[in-house]
This record gives structure tokens, sequence and C-alpha cells, in this order.
């Protein structure tokens, strides 16, 4: 036990051991809320400063968390700017934790103290158990997660609150020797809340040194089915002739449920229509929202239109800002119910008002344009996502600002619809994006040239004279050797 | 001279030509735009979607011929279809049309413009039915006058008999053959008019596109031959038909050989012999006109003459001793039976299948043409009234074109451009006599005579000009000088239109002008409404999506056919086999993607007749031929639940016929109908017959639906007893949702060694008791 | 009358020789087809037969109204007639039979036939002519195409030892007619050249076969329709169907309405006075309505959907 320790202090000396002496956790707070493919986590630190003028605090994340983590935010509890926070890349790569760094609004003073946010997105950390299930089964999911929450200082007290969907449970995990840190069980089930802890005084976690971490799992059932979009293609295309902002959704949608066992009876299915016990795993169709103020709804695949679904439009929103308050509904359907491991891809569009969607900045004199991150089917997590804007033809000096860090990034032209030139496109590629992306929008700016404006009209009339003058030149041309007067006569 | 309604006077002859021209072109145009739209109903009712079966192949070629390029699409091999044999596809297309939309593609994206492949294929025929309606103008301009010829174009733009093969999403070869069928005789008889190799050639390359269109081509390779025939015969032989004929025989005949399915048909089949045949005739007479122009002696013209008789006649004796030997491969089973009209039905069952090669009853010509089928035969007469070489060309034409259409239902295409030619001569004929204002001045009941030298003067001056029917002001002009300044341009115009000697010929008073016109344009209107109302309820409906309606009277839309094909493309292997009977081959191969045993393009009775064996019979002898075939799903089409009655049970009587034409010992269609001959489905259906594999795949647990209630075949209206049949060999694998599509899959041998049946039985005594009753009911029979 | 005698020889013959010579007897007895009853069905049909054998199940008796029977009957004759001319070593291996209903009403039933004539064809079940797919049970010839005795013949080789050498008698009749038709049509050719030069004489022609042809005539040629319907219906119902009856009807309307357009065409405008052609044109304008409307009524009879109507 000593040696160890001994040994990291001297041979490897890791940012989180030299840490120790700035924070102690008074408390540590971490619920999570099981929901499918998707697990949100709130972690809270209640830490006390125990040296002057600091302006960092680590929060060590175990790796398996944060292969599982799409999403992480942290904030002070009250406020919602969220602060600064990054990975410290340079540190020690043989740890099996990361060490996220946040930057303080204001330095603290010696017994300062204050309560961190950490809000994180897991995606498929639940994972459905049994892998098969026939059509009239139910799905039950797993989930496993480290009991304790780690931290590179000492913590006096920590405790976890795991939000299960639905009261009933099948099984989860004991803590086993934990008596040196808890009095009374370690986990207890109430309502469909399962509490571990209180853990008390723990040594700085986040360290080579511990090893007293323990994987805890919790099997249950969950009546909704699992979504992925395997892959998610946005086309979003400006027209300023139109005044009107095209996008285009191309979805490849997939039931990542238990796999389907044995066949798919369409009698079957046509029963449990009647029968009142609905089938958790199959998806019918979903509910999408839209943007307000669309028109031309498309929804087709490879082989054409589908004809089974709704649409519902809300009237544009007045002020442009009330955007995400108000949106059409789409009731969409696939035109086969989906079972267990079923693909289905599908296009989806709309048109919409440019309107409400590009302004014109007078102090920079730049238009401005503010396309949606995406189309979000609820629940669900995007794997591969990549999102194109495409801005009007000799759009010059374009900047853009996505909201989220993409993945890759790339600008390169698109000549389509009689373009001479072509048009800039903008492409931003992303992977597993979840709900708290959700809402995000792409920020582009752009001029566009008084003389771009005109290019396709100028085009389209020379190419129309030229025709027409080779029309002139070829009525007038005579090409006949000798004038056959059967020919003369009939010539229109 | 005297006219029954007033004219204006105050026109000069340039503002009546350019006027005439102006709305001969505005009338054009407004016909294909009305050709165009009365061939959308199908996208507005339904959606852009293509039709059918065969032009789901041709939109699927067509798109590897839009993203590959030509010359992978020339040596594209489809592994896909007639699994495991294959199909070398650009040996064994008409690649016209796929060549056409794809230079069309290439077009619009060169211009940038992104033209969706589907949409190009779904709009073509549309489009090319304009053109087809200012070819047939411009044929009809040849045979009588532009009246004449507006009249044809508004006919040929929205007759039915053409619009049922040509609506929006029938991308098939009919699409674009009817024009070229049509332009090409168009330049034949111009070329043949002015005896000009210009318009020979032209015909020729036109008749080349035809050939790499449509197998149709086969019709102008025998029509131009029978009317050079029959002109010779006529004793109209002349240099101008000489020139017309070689140099389109020349080059059509060497251009068309260069298309890898005709290959070298056109000299070794006896369809093209009559064109070769002809070809040489003409040499021969050539010859003889020549050594006749050059000798005079008597003898030696008729030595000469009867020569001409030995060589035509030797000719054909070699042509006939060739196909004896074989060198001529004699006339193919589609062809013959168009002649003998028993002969499909009894060799080619799989030709006599296809419900468009049935014989044509008369309601069908009547909705296909309405009053044009009446008017027909007088613009007939009319051509034999002044027959001139191109109205001999009509009239051939129409007793061959009527012929055939009478056959088989198909042809019916053929015959209506001919239809719609003749009876716009006729018609405008009847409107110029009864237009044409200037009324004969000898009445027998007027006692008072008018001026004879008037009348004399107008008619003369009139009759100048009808001559030539002018277009150009100057012709006018030049003719005007013949006229009196008096005469009036309109009247002229009008009466150039009527044509022909107007001394005794015309009408009195305006009543009668105005009776035969109103009821003429009535015919016309009921004429529109007909069009109408028959493209729009029975041509444009894409049978891959049906149309109903809800229960609360709103349209809805069946789309179990796509629901289950897309099913297919998108959680099954991609090299799964399907398969099915023929007619889906084309349609899974295009929207599933899919490998299939059989499909559309029926070239191999046996492996079709290998499918029909594996549907007719029972599961233990299917069972082998579909694990043979290493079949993964079958599919089965059934309407029993939705009342669809194009399904599998109904085209099962097929299936079983051509399966006996090959195995007739181990199939046999007596054996499905019951003692009393009759074809059944419910308890009184005979043993074979509800032992078959069709049969189970179609009611596999259809009797459950209905609980305890009597389950209701809706097509048959047949009662299907209970138990619903059970399965050993095949697991159901999909159901689209008003069942019309039935997926099973083919159970893998079992990995004990056990044989299925015996293994479902175990797994069957295992389960609960009624887990398997067939099991024991079949060990009970044997 | 000898089917008769050697009904009643049959017993006493039936006591002495084994089967396959008995039935070569009657065989040659009959030239070639066997009569049958019961009995001597069962024994042509017996389980234990070395020999393959091919009934046709028949109702000649004119009480049964069989008209197909009759119509069959000879070509079965001559087919059997063909096979009795080869080698006998092969003849007596394969045996006409002619069972009629009113001989073997019983096996009718045990057969459960309903329908007449009927052709069985029973394989050996033994000895060296049995079938190589083991196949004992008997099949049924189809009759589709036809009651010829070509491919009666021809389907009948698959299961004889040799082909039976039928040859389809040459019609001398019908190359007479052939012939005298070519020299009638010569000599015509000599005399008539003028009528056949005339264009009336094609115009008439052509006319009157396109309109035979439109008004579905080919249709009844290919599927022989019948002339009427049942209990004199004249319109048959449904699109897709027709009686003989309604092709002439049709061609009739046809042939009228083309011939008024005709005469507002040709004869009406060289009318010499005006009063006369007044009283054409409204007559010739009366028949089109008229004549018209009674086709679209017609029409709307075989396309019930059809919305439209005229004056009728």
């Amino acid at each position: 036990m000593l040696l160890p320790s001994l040994l990291s202090l001297l041979l490897l000396p890791s940012p989180a051991v030299l840490a120790v002496a700035n924070f102690e956790n008074t408390a540590v707070v971490r619920s999570i809320e099981l929901s499918g493919t998707l697990t949100h986590v709130a972690t809270t630190y209640a830490a006390k400063a125990l040296v002057g003028n600091v302006k960092t605090y680590s929060i060590a994340l175990p790796r398996l968390e944060k292969e599982r983590t799409s999403f992480f935010e942290v904030k002070v509890k009250g406020q919602n700017v969220p602060l600064k926070a990054e990975f410290d890349w340079d540190s020690f790569k043989a740890r099996d934790y990361d060490v996220l760094r946040v930057t303080l609004p204001e330095p603290l003073s010696v017994g300062a103290t204050m309560n961190l946010v950490l809000e994180t997105v897991q995606t498929r950390a639940s994972r459905p158990w049994p892998e098969k299930a026939s059509q009239t089964e139910t799905q039950s999911l797993k989930y496993d997660f480290s009991l304790f929450v780690i931290s590179p200082y000492e913590t006096l007290v920590q405790r976890t609150k795991v939000k299960l969907p639905h009261p009933e449970v099948h099984s989860f995990t004991q803590p086993k020797d934990v008596s040196q840190w808890a009095q009374d069980d370690a986990a207890s089930h109430i309502g469909n809340v399962i509490t571990y802890g209180p853990f008390r005084n723990f040594a700085p976690s986040a360290s080579d040194v511990f090893d007293e971490q323990q994987t805890m799992q919790i099997h249950y059932p969950y009546e909704y089915p699992l979504v992925e979009i395997a892959s998610y293609h946005r086309h979003a295309e400006v027209s300023h002739w139109g005044a009107n902002l095209n996008i285009d959704d191309n979805i490849h949608l997939r039931n990542v449920g238990p796999e389907l066992r044995g066949h798919f009876s369409r009698l079957e299915h046509q029963k449990q229509a009647y029968s009142t016990k609905r089938v958790s795993h199959i998806i019918p169709g979903m509910v999408l929202h839209l943007p307000a103020g669309i028109s031309n709804v498309y929804y087709y695949d490879l082989i054409g239109n589908v004809s089974t679904s709704h649409l519902r439009t809300a009237p544009a929103p007045a002020k442009r800002d009330a955007r995400n308050k108000q949106y059409s509904t789409l009731e969409m359907r696939p035109r086969y119910p989906m079972l267990g491991g079923w693909n289905y891809t599908f296009t989806l569009g709309w048109d919409s008002n440019l309107a409400d969607y590009a302004g014109w900045d007078t102090t920079k004199s730049k238009y401005v344009l503010e396309v949606p991150l995406m189309t979000f089917v609820p629940s669900s997590v995007y794997t591969e996502a990549s999102i194109s804007v495409v801005l009007p033809e000799g759009a010059t000096d374009v900047e853009y600002f996505p909201p989220f860090a993409p993945e890759t990034q790339s600008v390169d032209t698109l000549k389509t619809y009689l373009d001479t030139t072509g048009r800039p496109r903008i492409t931003l590629a992303y992977k597993n994006l979840t709900d708290r992306h959700a809402l995000g929008t792409i920020h582009v700016t752009y001029r566009v040239p008084f003389l771009a404006h005109l290019k396709k009209p100028i085009a389209v009339s020379i190419a129309f004279m030229l025709f027409f003058a080779l029309g002139l030149v070829g009525r007038r041309v005579n090409l006949e050797l000798h004038s056959a007067p059967g020919l003369k006569q009939k010539t229109l | 001279m005297s006219t029954a309604y007033a004219l204006p006077k105050d026109l000069s002859r340039a503002t009546v030509v350019n006027t005439a021209s102006l709305i001969r072109i505005v009338a054009l145009s407004l016909i294909s735009g009305a050709a165009i739209a009365s061939r959308l109903f199908a996208v507005i009712n339904f959606e852009s979607i293509i039709h059918e079966f065969d032009p789901w192949f041709n939109y699927r070629a067509t798109r590897v011929l839009a993203s590959k390029g030509f010359y992978e699409f020339w040596n594209w091999f489809d592994p896909t279809a007639w699994y495991p044999l294959g199909r070398v596809v650009g040996g064994t297309i008409y690649p016209g049309l796929m060549a056409t939309s794809g230079v069309i593609y290439n077009v619009l994206h060169y211009f940038n413009l992104p033209v969706d492949i589907r949409n190009i294929c779904v709009l073509l025929a549309p489009g090319f039915s304009a053109l087809t309606a200012w070819a047939t103008y411009m044929f009809t301009k040849e045979l009588k006058d532009e009246s004449a010829g507006l009249l044809a174009a508004a006919f040929i733009g929205i007759v039915p008999g053409y619009i049922s093969r040509s609506v929006a999403g029938s991308y098939d070869n009919e699409a674009i053959a009817i024009f070229l069928l049509m332009f090409t005789f168009y330049l034949w008889i111009k070329a043949l008019k002015a005896g000009s190799a210009f318009f020979g050639t032209c015909a020729a390359v036109f008749y080349f596109y035809m050939v790499a269109a449509w197998g149709g081509y086969a019709f102008i390779t025998n029509m131009i031959p029978v009317h050079a025939m029959v002109l010779i015969l006529m004793g109209r032989y002349s240099s101008r038909l000489y020139v017309a004929y070689s140099s389109w025989y020349a080059v059509g005949t060497l251009s068309s050989m260069q298309v890898p399915f005709v290959g070298f048909q056109p000299v070794r089949t006896s369809e093209h012999m009559a064109a070769l045949g002809v070809f040489g005739l003409l040499q021969i007479i050539a010859f003889a006109q020549l050594v006749r122009s050059h000798v005079s002696s008597k003898q030696f013209n008729n030595l000469l003459f009867y020569g001409v008789i030995v060589l035509g006649v030797g000719g054909v004796g070699a042509v006939v001793g060739l196909t004896y030997a074989g060198w001529i491969a004699p006339w193919t089973g589609r062809f013959y039976s168009l002649w003998d009209t028993g002969y499909a039905k009894k060799y080619i069952p799989i030709i006599a299948s296809v419900s468009e090669h049935q014989p044509t009853a008369w309601p069908s010509f009547f909705m296909d043409l309405q009053l044009l089928v009446f008017l027909f035969p007088a613009g007939v007469v009319l051509c034999f009234k002044e027959l001139r070489d191109e109205h001999v060309f009509v009239i051939i034409y129409a007793i061959v074109a009527s012929y055939f259409a009478g056959v088989m239902v198909r042809l019916m295409l053929t015959l209506t451009p001919c239809v719609c030619v003749a009876s716009a001569i006729a018609l405008s004929t009847l409107m110029d006599t009864y237009i044409d204002p200037v009324q004969p001045e000898a009445d027998e009941d007027e006692t008072a005579q008018s001026d004879a030298g008037d009348s004399v003067s107008g008619s003369s001056a009139t009759g100048s000009i009808s001559g030539a029917a002018p277009k150009k002001a100057k012709k006018l002009a030049a003719a005007a000088v013949a006229a009196p300044p008096s005469a009036n341009p309109l009247a002229e115009l009008v009466g150039a239109a009527t044509g022909g000697p107007r001394m005794k010929k015309g009408v009195w008073g305006f009543d009668t002008r105005f009776t035969v016109l109103l009821h003429t344009f009535g015919m016309l209107a009921f004429f529109v409404m007909h069009c109408t109302y028959v493209t729009s309820s029975a041509y444009s409906s894409p049978s891959v999506v049906l149309a109903s309606t809800s229960p609360d009277g709103s349209p809805h839309i069946i789309d179990d056919f796509r629901e289950a094909y897309y099913w297919l493309r998108q959680n099954t292997k991609e090299d799964a086999v399907v398969m099915s009977w023929w007619d889906y081959g084309y349609q899974i191969a295009g929207m599933a993607d899919r490998p299939t045993l059989v499909d559309n393009n029926t070239w191999n009775n046996t492996h079709i007749a290998t499918v029909g064996k594996a549907m007719s019979s029972s599961e233990e002898v299917a069972y082998p031929i579909l694990r043979a075939h290493d079949v993964d799903y079958v599919l089965v089409i059934f309407g029993g639940l939705l009342g669809y009655s194009g399904d599998d049970i109904n085209k099962f009587l097929w299936m079983i016929r051509i399966a006996q034409g090959v195995w007739p010992e181990e199939v046999q269609e007596a054996n499905y109908f019951t003692p009393g001959g009759e074809y059944r489905v419910d308890e009184r259906a005979s043993k074979i017959m509800k032992e078959s594999l069709m049969y189970k795949m179609s009611y596999y647990r259809f009797t459950e639906l209905y609980g305890a209630n009597p389950a209701q075949d809706r097509v048959r209206q047949q009662t299907i007893p209970k138990p619903s049949p059970t399965l050993d060999y095949l697991d159901e694998a999909f159901t689209s949702e008003n069942w019309i599509v039935r997926i099973y899959q083919v159970k893998k041998e079992d990995h004990l060694g056990r044989d299925i049946k015996s293994a479902n039985a175990f797994e069957g005594g295992k389960k609960r008791k009624r887990g398997r009753p067939a099991v024991g009911r079949r060990r009970a029979m044997q | 009358m000898k089917s008769i005698s050697s009904l009643l020889l049959l017993p006493l013959v039936l006591a002495a020789k084994p089967p396959q010579e008995r039935l070569a007897e009657l065989a040659q007895k009959n030239n070639g087809v066997i009569p049958l009853d019961a009995t001597t069905f069962e024994l042509i049909t017996g389980p234990k037969r070395t020999w393959s054998a091919s009934i046709q199940l028949t109702a000649m008796d004119p009480r049964r109204r069989c008209g197909p029977c009759k119509e069959f009957d000879p070509s079965w004759k001559t087919v059997a007639e063909a096979w009795s001319t080869v080698p006998a070593k092969h003849r007596d291996t394969h045996f006409f039979g002619t069972l009629d209903f009113d001989n073997a009403q019983a096996v009718f039933q045990k057969l459960n036939l309903a329908t007449a004539p009927v052709v069985m064809i029973y394989p050996a079940t033994e000895g060296p002519r049995q079938l190589a797919s083991g196949k004992t049970g008997p099949s049924k010839y189809e009759f589709s195409q036809g009651f010829d005795p070509l491919p009666l013949a021809q389907h009948l080789n698959s299961h004889t030892p040799v082909p039976i050498p039928f040859k389809a008698p040459i019609d001398w009749n019908k190359y007479a007619t052939i012939a005298f038709g070519f020299l009638a049509f010569a000599t015509f050719l000599r005399y008539a050249q003028p009528v056949l030069q005339s264009r009336f004489t094609w115009g008439i022609i052509t006319v009157i076969s396109i309109v035979v042809f439109t008004s579905g005539f080919m249709f009844n040629r290919i599927r022989n329709t019948p002339w009427a319907g049942p209990k004199g219906a004249s319109v048959a119902a449904g699109f897709q169907t027709q009686y003989a009856q309604e092709t002439q009807m049709v061609g009739m309307i046809y042939g009228t309405l083309a011939a008024s357009f005709a005469m507002l065409i040709f004869v009406t405008p060289y009318t010499k006075s005006s009063s006369r052609q007044r009283v054409q044109v409204y007559i010739w304008n009366a028949v089109i309505i008229i004549v018209y409307s009674i086709l679209v009524s017609l029409f709307k009879i075989k396309n019930k959907a059809y919305p439209f109507k005229l004056f009728l």
C-alpha cells in the first residue's frame, strides 16, 4: 500500500497528487438519471479552499465514464454561465482516469467555499439485457457505473443517487466491504431512487494508490424504444432570390433495443394494437419538432414518398428569439414498424422564410445567418452527424461560429442550379450528439456583392440570346444544292 | 361571288399569312402543353414514381448509365438477375431509352441543373408525347395540309390509346418509340415525294434510333418495303422511289446492325427478309428501266421483262431455300403468333400468359379511340380519293395496324397514330367544306341565273392558289398576280385549304354550315371529355401504389409493395436471394435491390418453370429446389384480405401450366381443380392445391386473423378452411400492413442433421400441445 | 355390331388365356380400340399389369348429348388404328380402350368423373415397361390443344414403347380447292382486270376489313366466342368479353357513321339544288347523332362506370 504510493510520489509526479493541497470537498453528491440511450449525470462538489488565491479546481473522471461522456458542462451552482473547463492532455496517460481543469470565475481566499456542478450526458451507457427479445417480450436495460466519485482532493462525505424511470428494478449490486467509509447499509432502494452512500472521509481518491473502486450494476425495465441515429446529414441552403432557407435532413434510424428473436409476425403486431399491454421496444413512429413557420415539408426515402405522416405547422413567431418556444410537429411513421435491430433511412426537408433565420448586421455590414444544428429525435443519440451550410453564389468573407467544437470542419464550393462560379459550403462533422446539443445554432456571417446577385440572370439571358442567334442563322442558311420544287412548297 | 357570311375585306395578304402561321405555332405549342398536362394525372394523384413492372428495370439500368457512364453500362453484367445465371444487360436490351434519358441527364448536369434521374425518367414519356404530336403534324401535313395536321396533332396528343402507354412514370420503350415511328414515317414520305437521298438517310438515322429503342421496329422494317412493293405493283415505280428506298435500306440496315441486341438479324431472320427482297427487286427493276431506256427493241424488252420476273422468283426461291437450309431463321414465336393466333397458347404459354397479349374486344377499341374509330374509315376513303403515294402508305398502314391491334391489345399503340391521321384528314376535309364561305352560283332552284363570268373569274382565282397551299407572303403575292384585285385574301386562303376544282362543289346557306360545324364541335368536345375521363380513371395508376378511400372518405394510399420491398432493402443481407413469380422480379431488383431468381425479362423458360414448380408443389418437394438455388426469401402477393385481385393465387394457374410444360409428369393442371373442374381455395379445394407452397404461403395464419368468424377471402369470395396451413420448411419473415406482400424465410438445414419436419415436430412437442397440429395430421395421411 | 359380338364372346375368352393376350385379341378384333365394360376395365387396369393402356371414357349415347365426345371419338379411333399397325411385340404392350358411360357408370363414379370425354393413361406397373419414376397411377390427357388426332398421338408417344406411326391424312380436297381457287383467280384476273385496277374495289375491301377488325372480329376468331350468350343474351356483361353478335352490331354502327360522314363530305356539297342539299345535311346530321348515341349507350352497358351519355 505504501510502496506504490511512494513510488508514485517520487517517480511519477502526477498533477492530481500535486494538487492535493488546494481544496477539500466538504460534500459530493452525484445524481444519475437513467433514461434509455442517454444518461444524465449531475455531480455537485461543495469545495473549501485550503490555500489562498487558487484559480483552478480539478475534477477527476474515470476513463470508462469519460469515454461514454459526449457532453459536459461545469457551472457554479445557481448560476447558468458555464465555466471554462478542459482536460489536461499533457498529464500522464497511464492512469485509468482523466482530470478536468476548471477555471474558477474569481480566485478563492483561504476557507472560502463554493459549489461546482458538473453536468455530463453519457451515451449508450445502458445496454439491453437480455440482448435478444421476441416480438412480444418486454425489454430491460443494464447500467453499470463506478461506486465512488473520485477526486484529487480529500472528500468528507459523498453520496450517489440513481433515478430510475420506473419504481421497479430487477436487481442492483450491493457495495462490498465499504465499512471503513459507511456505517449503515451502503445502498437503499426507495421509490424510483437507489441511493449509494453516504460514504465519509475519503482520502484523495484520484490517485494511483486508490484501488478500492467498485463497479455497481443496475438491471431495470425500460418501456420506451432505444433510438439511435446512426448517421445524420443536414444540408441547409440559403437563397436570397427566393428569400428561402431550405433544410434537408438525411437520417438513418436504428432501433438499438434488444434484437428481434425469431421473426416478425404481422398478425401478432395487429393483435398488440388492440391489447392494452404496449410492447416497449418497437418503434411504430415518432413525433418530431420542426421549426415554426415552415412550408413544403417533404418526407421520402430511397424509393419515393412516404405517405404515412401528419404535419401540424405553427405560424412563424413574431420575434426571432421566440423561435425555440413554438414549433411545428411532424408525426412521422416509417414504412414498417421498427423492431429491435432494424434500420430505416429517410429524408426529411422543408422550406422556411429566410427572414426568420438571417438578418443584416449594420455595424459590420454583413449578413448574419443562424442555422439550427439539428432536428432532434427525442431521447436518441446521433452517432455520426454532418451539417453543411450552403451560402448564396458569390458570397464573400465568410465567417462561421459553430456552437460546439466539431470533429472536423471544412469550406468548399458547390455548383448547382445554373451556377457559374459556385457557392461556398461550410461542413461541420460531429459525433454523439445528444439532447443537450439539440438547441445549438451555427452562426454564419457573409457579404454578397450586388453583381453576384445578377450573375445568374445574366448568364441565362446570354445563353438564350446565343440560342436564338443560332436559330436565326439556321433559319436563313439554305443548304439545298438545287431547289427541288416538292421541297420548297412545303416548309413551315 | 356570293359568300355565306361576311368576311373582313381590309386585310393585306401578309397579315393573313403571318397571322395564320402565328396561330399555327401557338396552336402547336398549346397542343404540346395539353399532351404533356394530360399525362400528369399520375404524378398529381400519387407522386413522381416509376409505374408497372418493366419500367423499373429501365429505371435501374438508367441509374447505372447515369452514375457509371456509358461504357460501364454497355458492358454491364448484372449478377443479381436470374440468379445464379446473371444477365448480360448491355447485349440483351434496346438501349435507346436509357441512352436518351442518360443524354438528357448529362446535358442538364452540364448546365449545373441538378435534376434527379428519377424525375427525368418519369417525365420522359410526356415530353416525348409532345414531340409525337409535332411529328404527327408534319406527317399529316404531307398528306393534306396544315389544318389537318393540327387536328391530327391534337388527336394524338390526347387520345387514350396512346396515353395508355405514355403517362408520366410509365418509363417504357414505347414512350419514345411512337415518336420515332411517326417521325421515321414522315421522313420516308418526304424522301419518297422529293426522291431525296438526304431525307432517305435521315429516315435511316431515325430508323436506327427506333431499332435501338424498341423491338417493334420490325413494324417499320416491314411497312416501308410493303409500301414500296405495292407502289411497284401499282406501276408507280419511279427513280424517286428507288433513291428513297435504297438510301433508307442501305444506311438503315447497316446502322441497325450496330445494336448488339439486333446484330446480324437483319440478314439472318425472316422478319427482315421483306426489306431485303424489295431492295433486290428495286435494283432489278432499276436495271431493267436503265436497259429499256437505252434499248428500243420490243422483243428485247419482253425478254427483259420475263428475265426480271425470273430473277425475282429466283430471289424469293433463294430466300426460301436459305430458310430451309437454316441460314435464315424462321419467324420467331412472338411474330408467328400474330399470324397463327393459336400458336402462342399452344407452344409459348409465357407469352400467352401476359395480359397485354390478349386479343382486343371492341370496347377496348372504343375506349381508346372513341369517335376516331369511325372517322378512321371515312379518312381512309378520302385517302383513296386522291391516291398519291403517301396516301397508299396510310392505307396499307391502316389495314395492317388494325389487324394487329385486333390480335393483340398492346398493338393498339401502333394503330393509334394512323387512326389519328386518317380521322384528322376526314374531319378537316369536312370542316373545310363547310367553313368555306364561298357559295356556288348555279342553283337549280333559283330561277334568276347569276352572272357566270364573275363566278368563273372568282373560282379561277381561288383555284389557281388552291394548287399550292401558300405559306409565304411572296408566294401569295406571286399567286395573286393571276387573281383579280377584287378577290378577298381570307376567302382565297380558306378556298385554298379546301383544294380541288371548285366548279360545282359548294354549300348553300348559313344554317347548313352552322349545323354541321356545331355538330362537329360538339362531338370534339365530347371526345375531349372522354379522353380526360379515361386517362384520369383508367390509365393513371402506378400499379406499385394502390389508391383507396379511408372510412371517412378521404383518399388513402395503400403502399404495401414499397413497404415490403423497403424492408427487404434495409433489413436483409445484401446478397439474400429472393424468389417470387417473375412479374415482380424487376420491382424487387429496383426497389429492394436484392438478387432475384426470375424477372420480367422472360428469356429462360426452364428457370421460370422451376419457380412455377417450387410454388405449385408441396413443401417437401419444393425445399430441395429452394436450397439448390440458395433462396433465402420467398415473396408472394396475397390480395385475399384487401380484395386485391391481381395476386398470385389468381396467377397460380399460369405457374402450374408453365411448370407442366417442363415437368408434365410431376405437375398437372388438372390436379389443382376440384373433381367438378372448379378452381377453388376453400375446403373443397383439391388436396394437392392445399398442399402447394403457394396456397400455404398465401393463407398461412390467415384464419387466425378472423378469430372465431369464418375467414373470408375477399378476392375469391370463398371461406378459407380452418386451421390455417402450417409451414415446416419456411418461416414467416415479414407481412405488409394489408397482407398484400408476404415474405418467408427459407430455413437452413437443421444443425443436428435431422430433417426439418421431424425437428419441428420435436420442437412442437416440447412446446404447448397445440404446437403443431399439422404434423399429426400429415402423419395420418401417410 | 362387331363390338357387341365381342362382348358376347368375352366370358369364354376370359376363361381361357392370360390377360395380355386376351386384350391383344380384343384389340385386333375391334381394329385397335377395345370396347370396355366394368369387368374388362378392371382387367385392363389391373394392379399387376405388364402393359400400359390409354382409355377413353366417353358417353356416345345420343341421350347423353355429349357433343365433344362425338367430336373426339373419330380422332381416337384413327390414332388407335394407327397403333394397331405396329409390329405385334410392341403393339401388345400398349392398349387403347373405350369405356362408355352407359356400359359402366360405376367406373365413372369410382374415378369420380363428372365430365366426358376423358383420356386416362395407365402406365405399366410391372415388367420391363415399368416407368423409371416408379409412377403407377394414371395420368390424364388435357384437351388443351383441341380434339385433333395429331396432338393426341404426340402426347401418347411418350407412353407407348415405340412412337405411334400416325400421319395426319393428306387432305386432298383442301389441296384441290386451293388449286381450283388459284385457277379461278387466274382466270378472274384475266377477265376482271379493270375491276381489280379500279380504286373503288380496293377502297371498299379496305374499308370493310378495317371496320371488321376494329369492331373486335379477331377476338371472336381467337377466343371463338359464341354467337350469343346463354338464353339469348346479346351483349356480354364485362369489359373484356363480347359475343360474336356484338361485333356485328358494332360493325354496323361504325359503318353507318363512317358512311354518313363520307356522305357529308363527298355527296352533299356536290348536290345541284340548295333545298335538296339542305335536307341531306340535316338528315345525315340526325343519323350521326342518333347512331352515335346508340353506340355510346351500348358502350355504357359494357362499361358500367362510364359517366357520359348522349341523347339516348
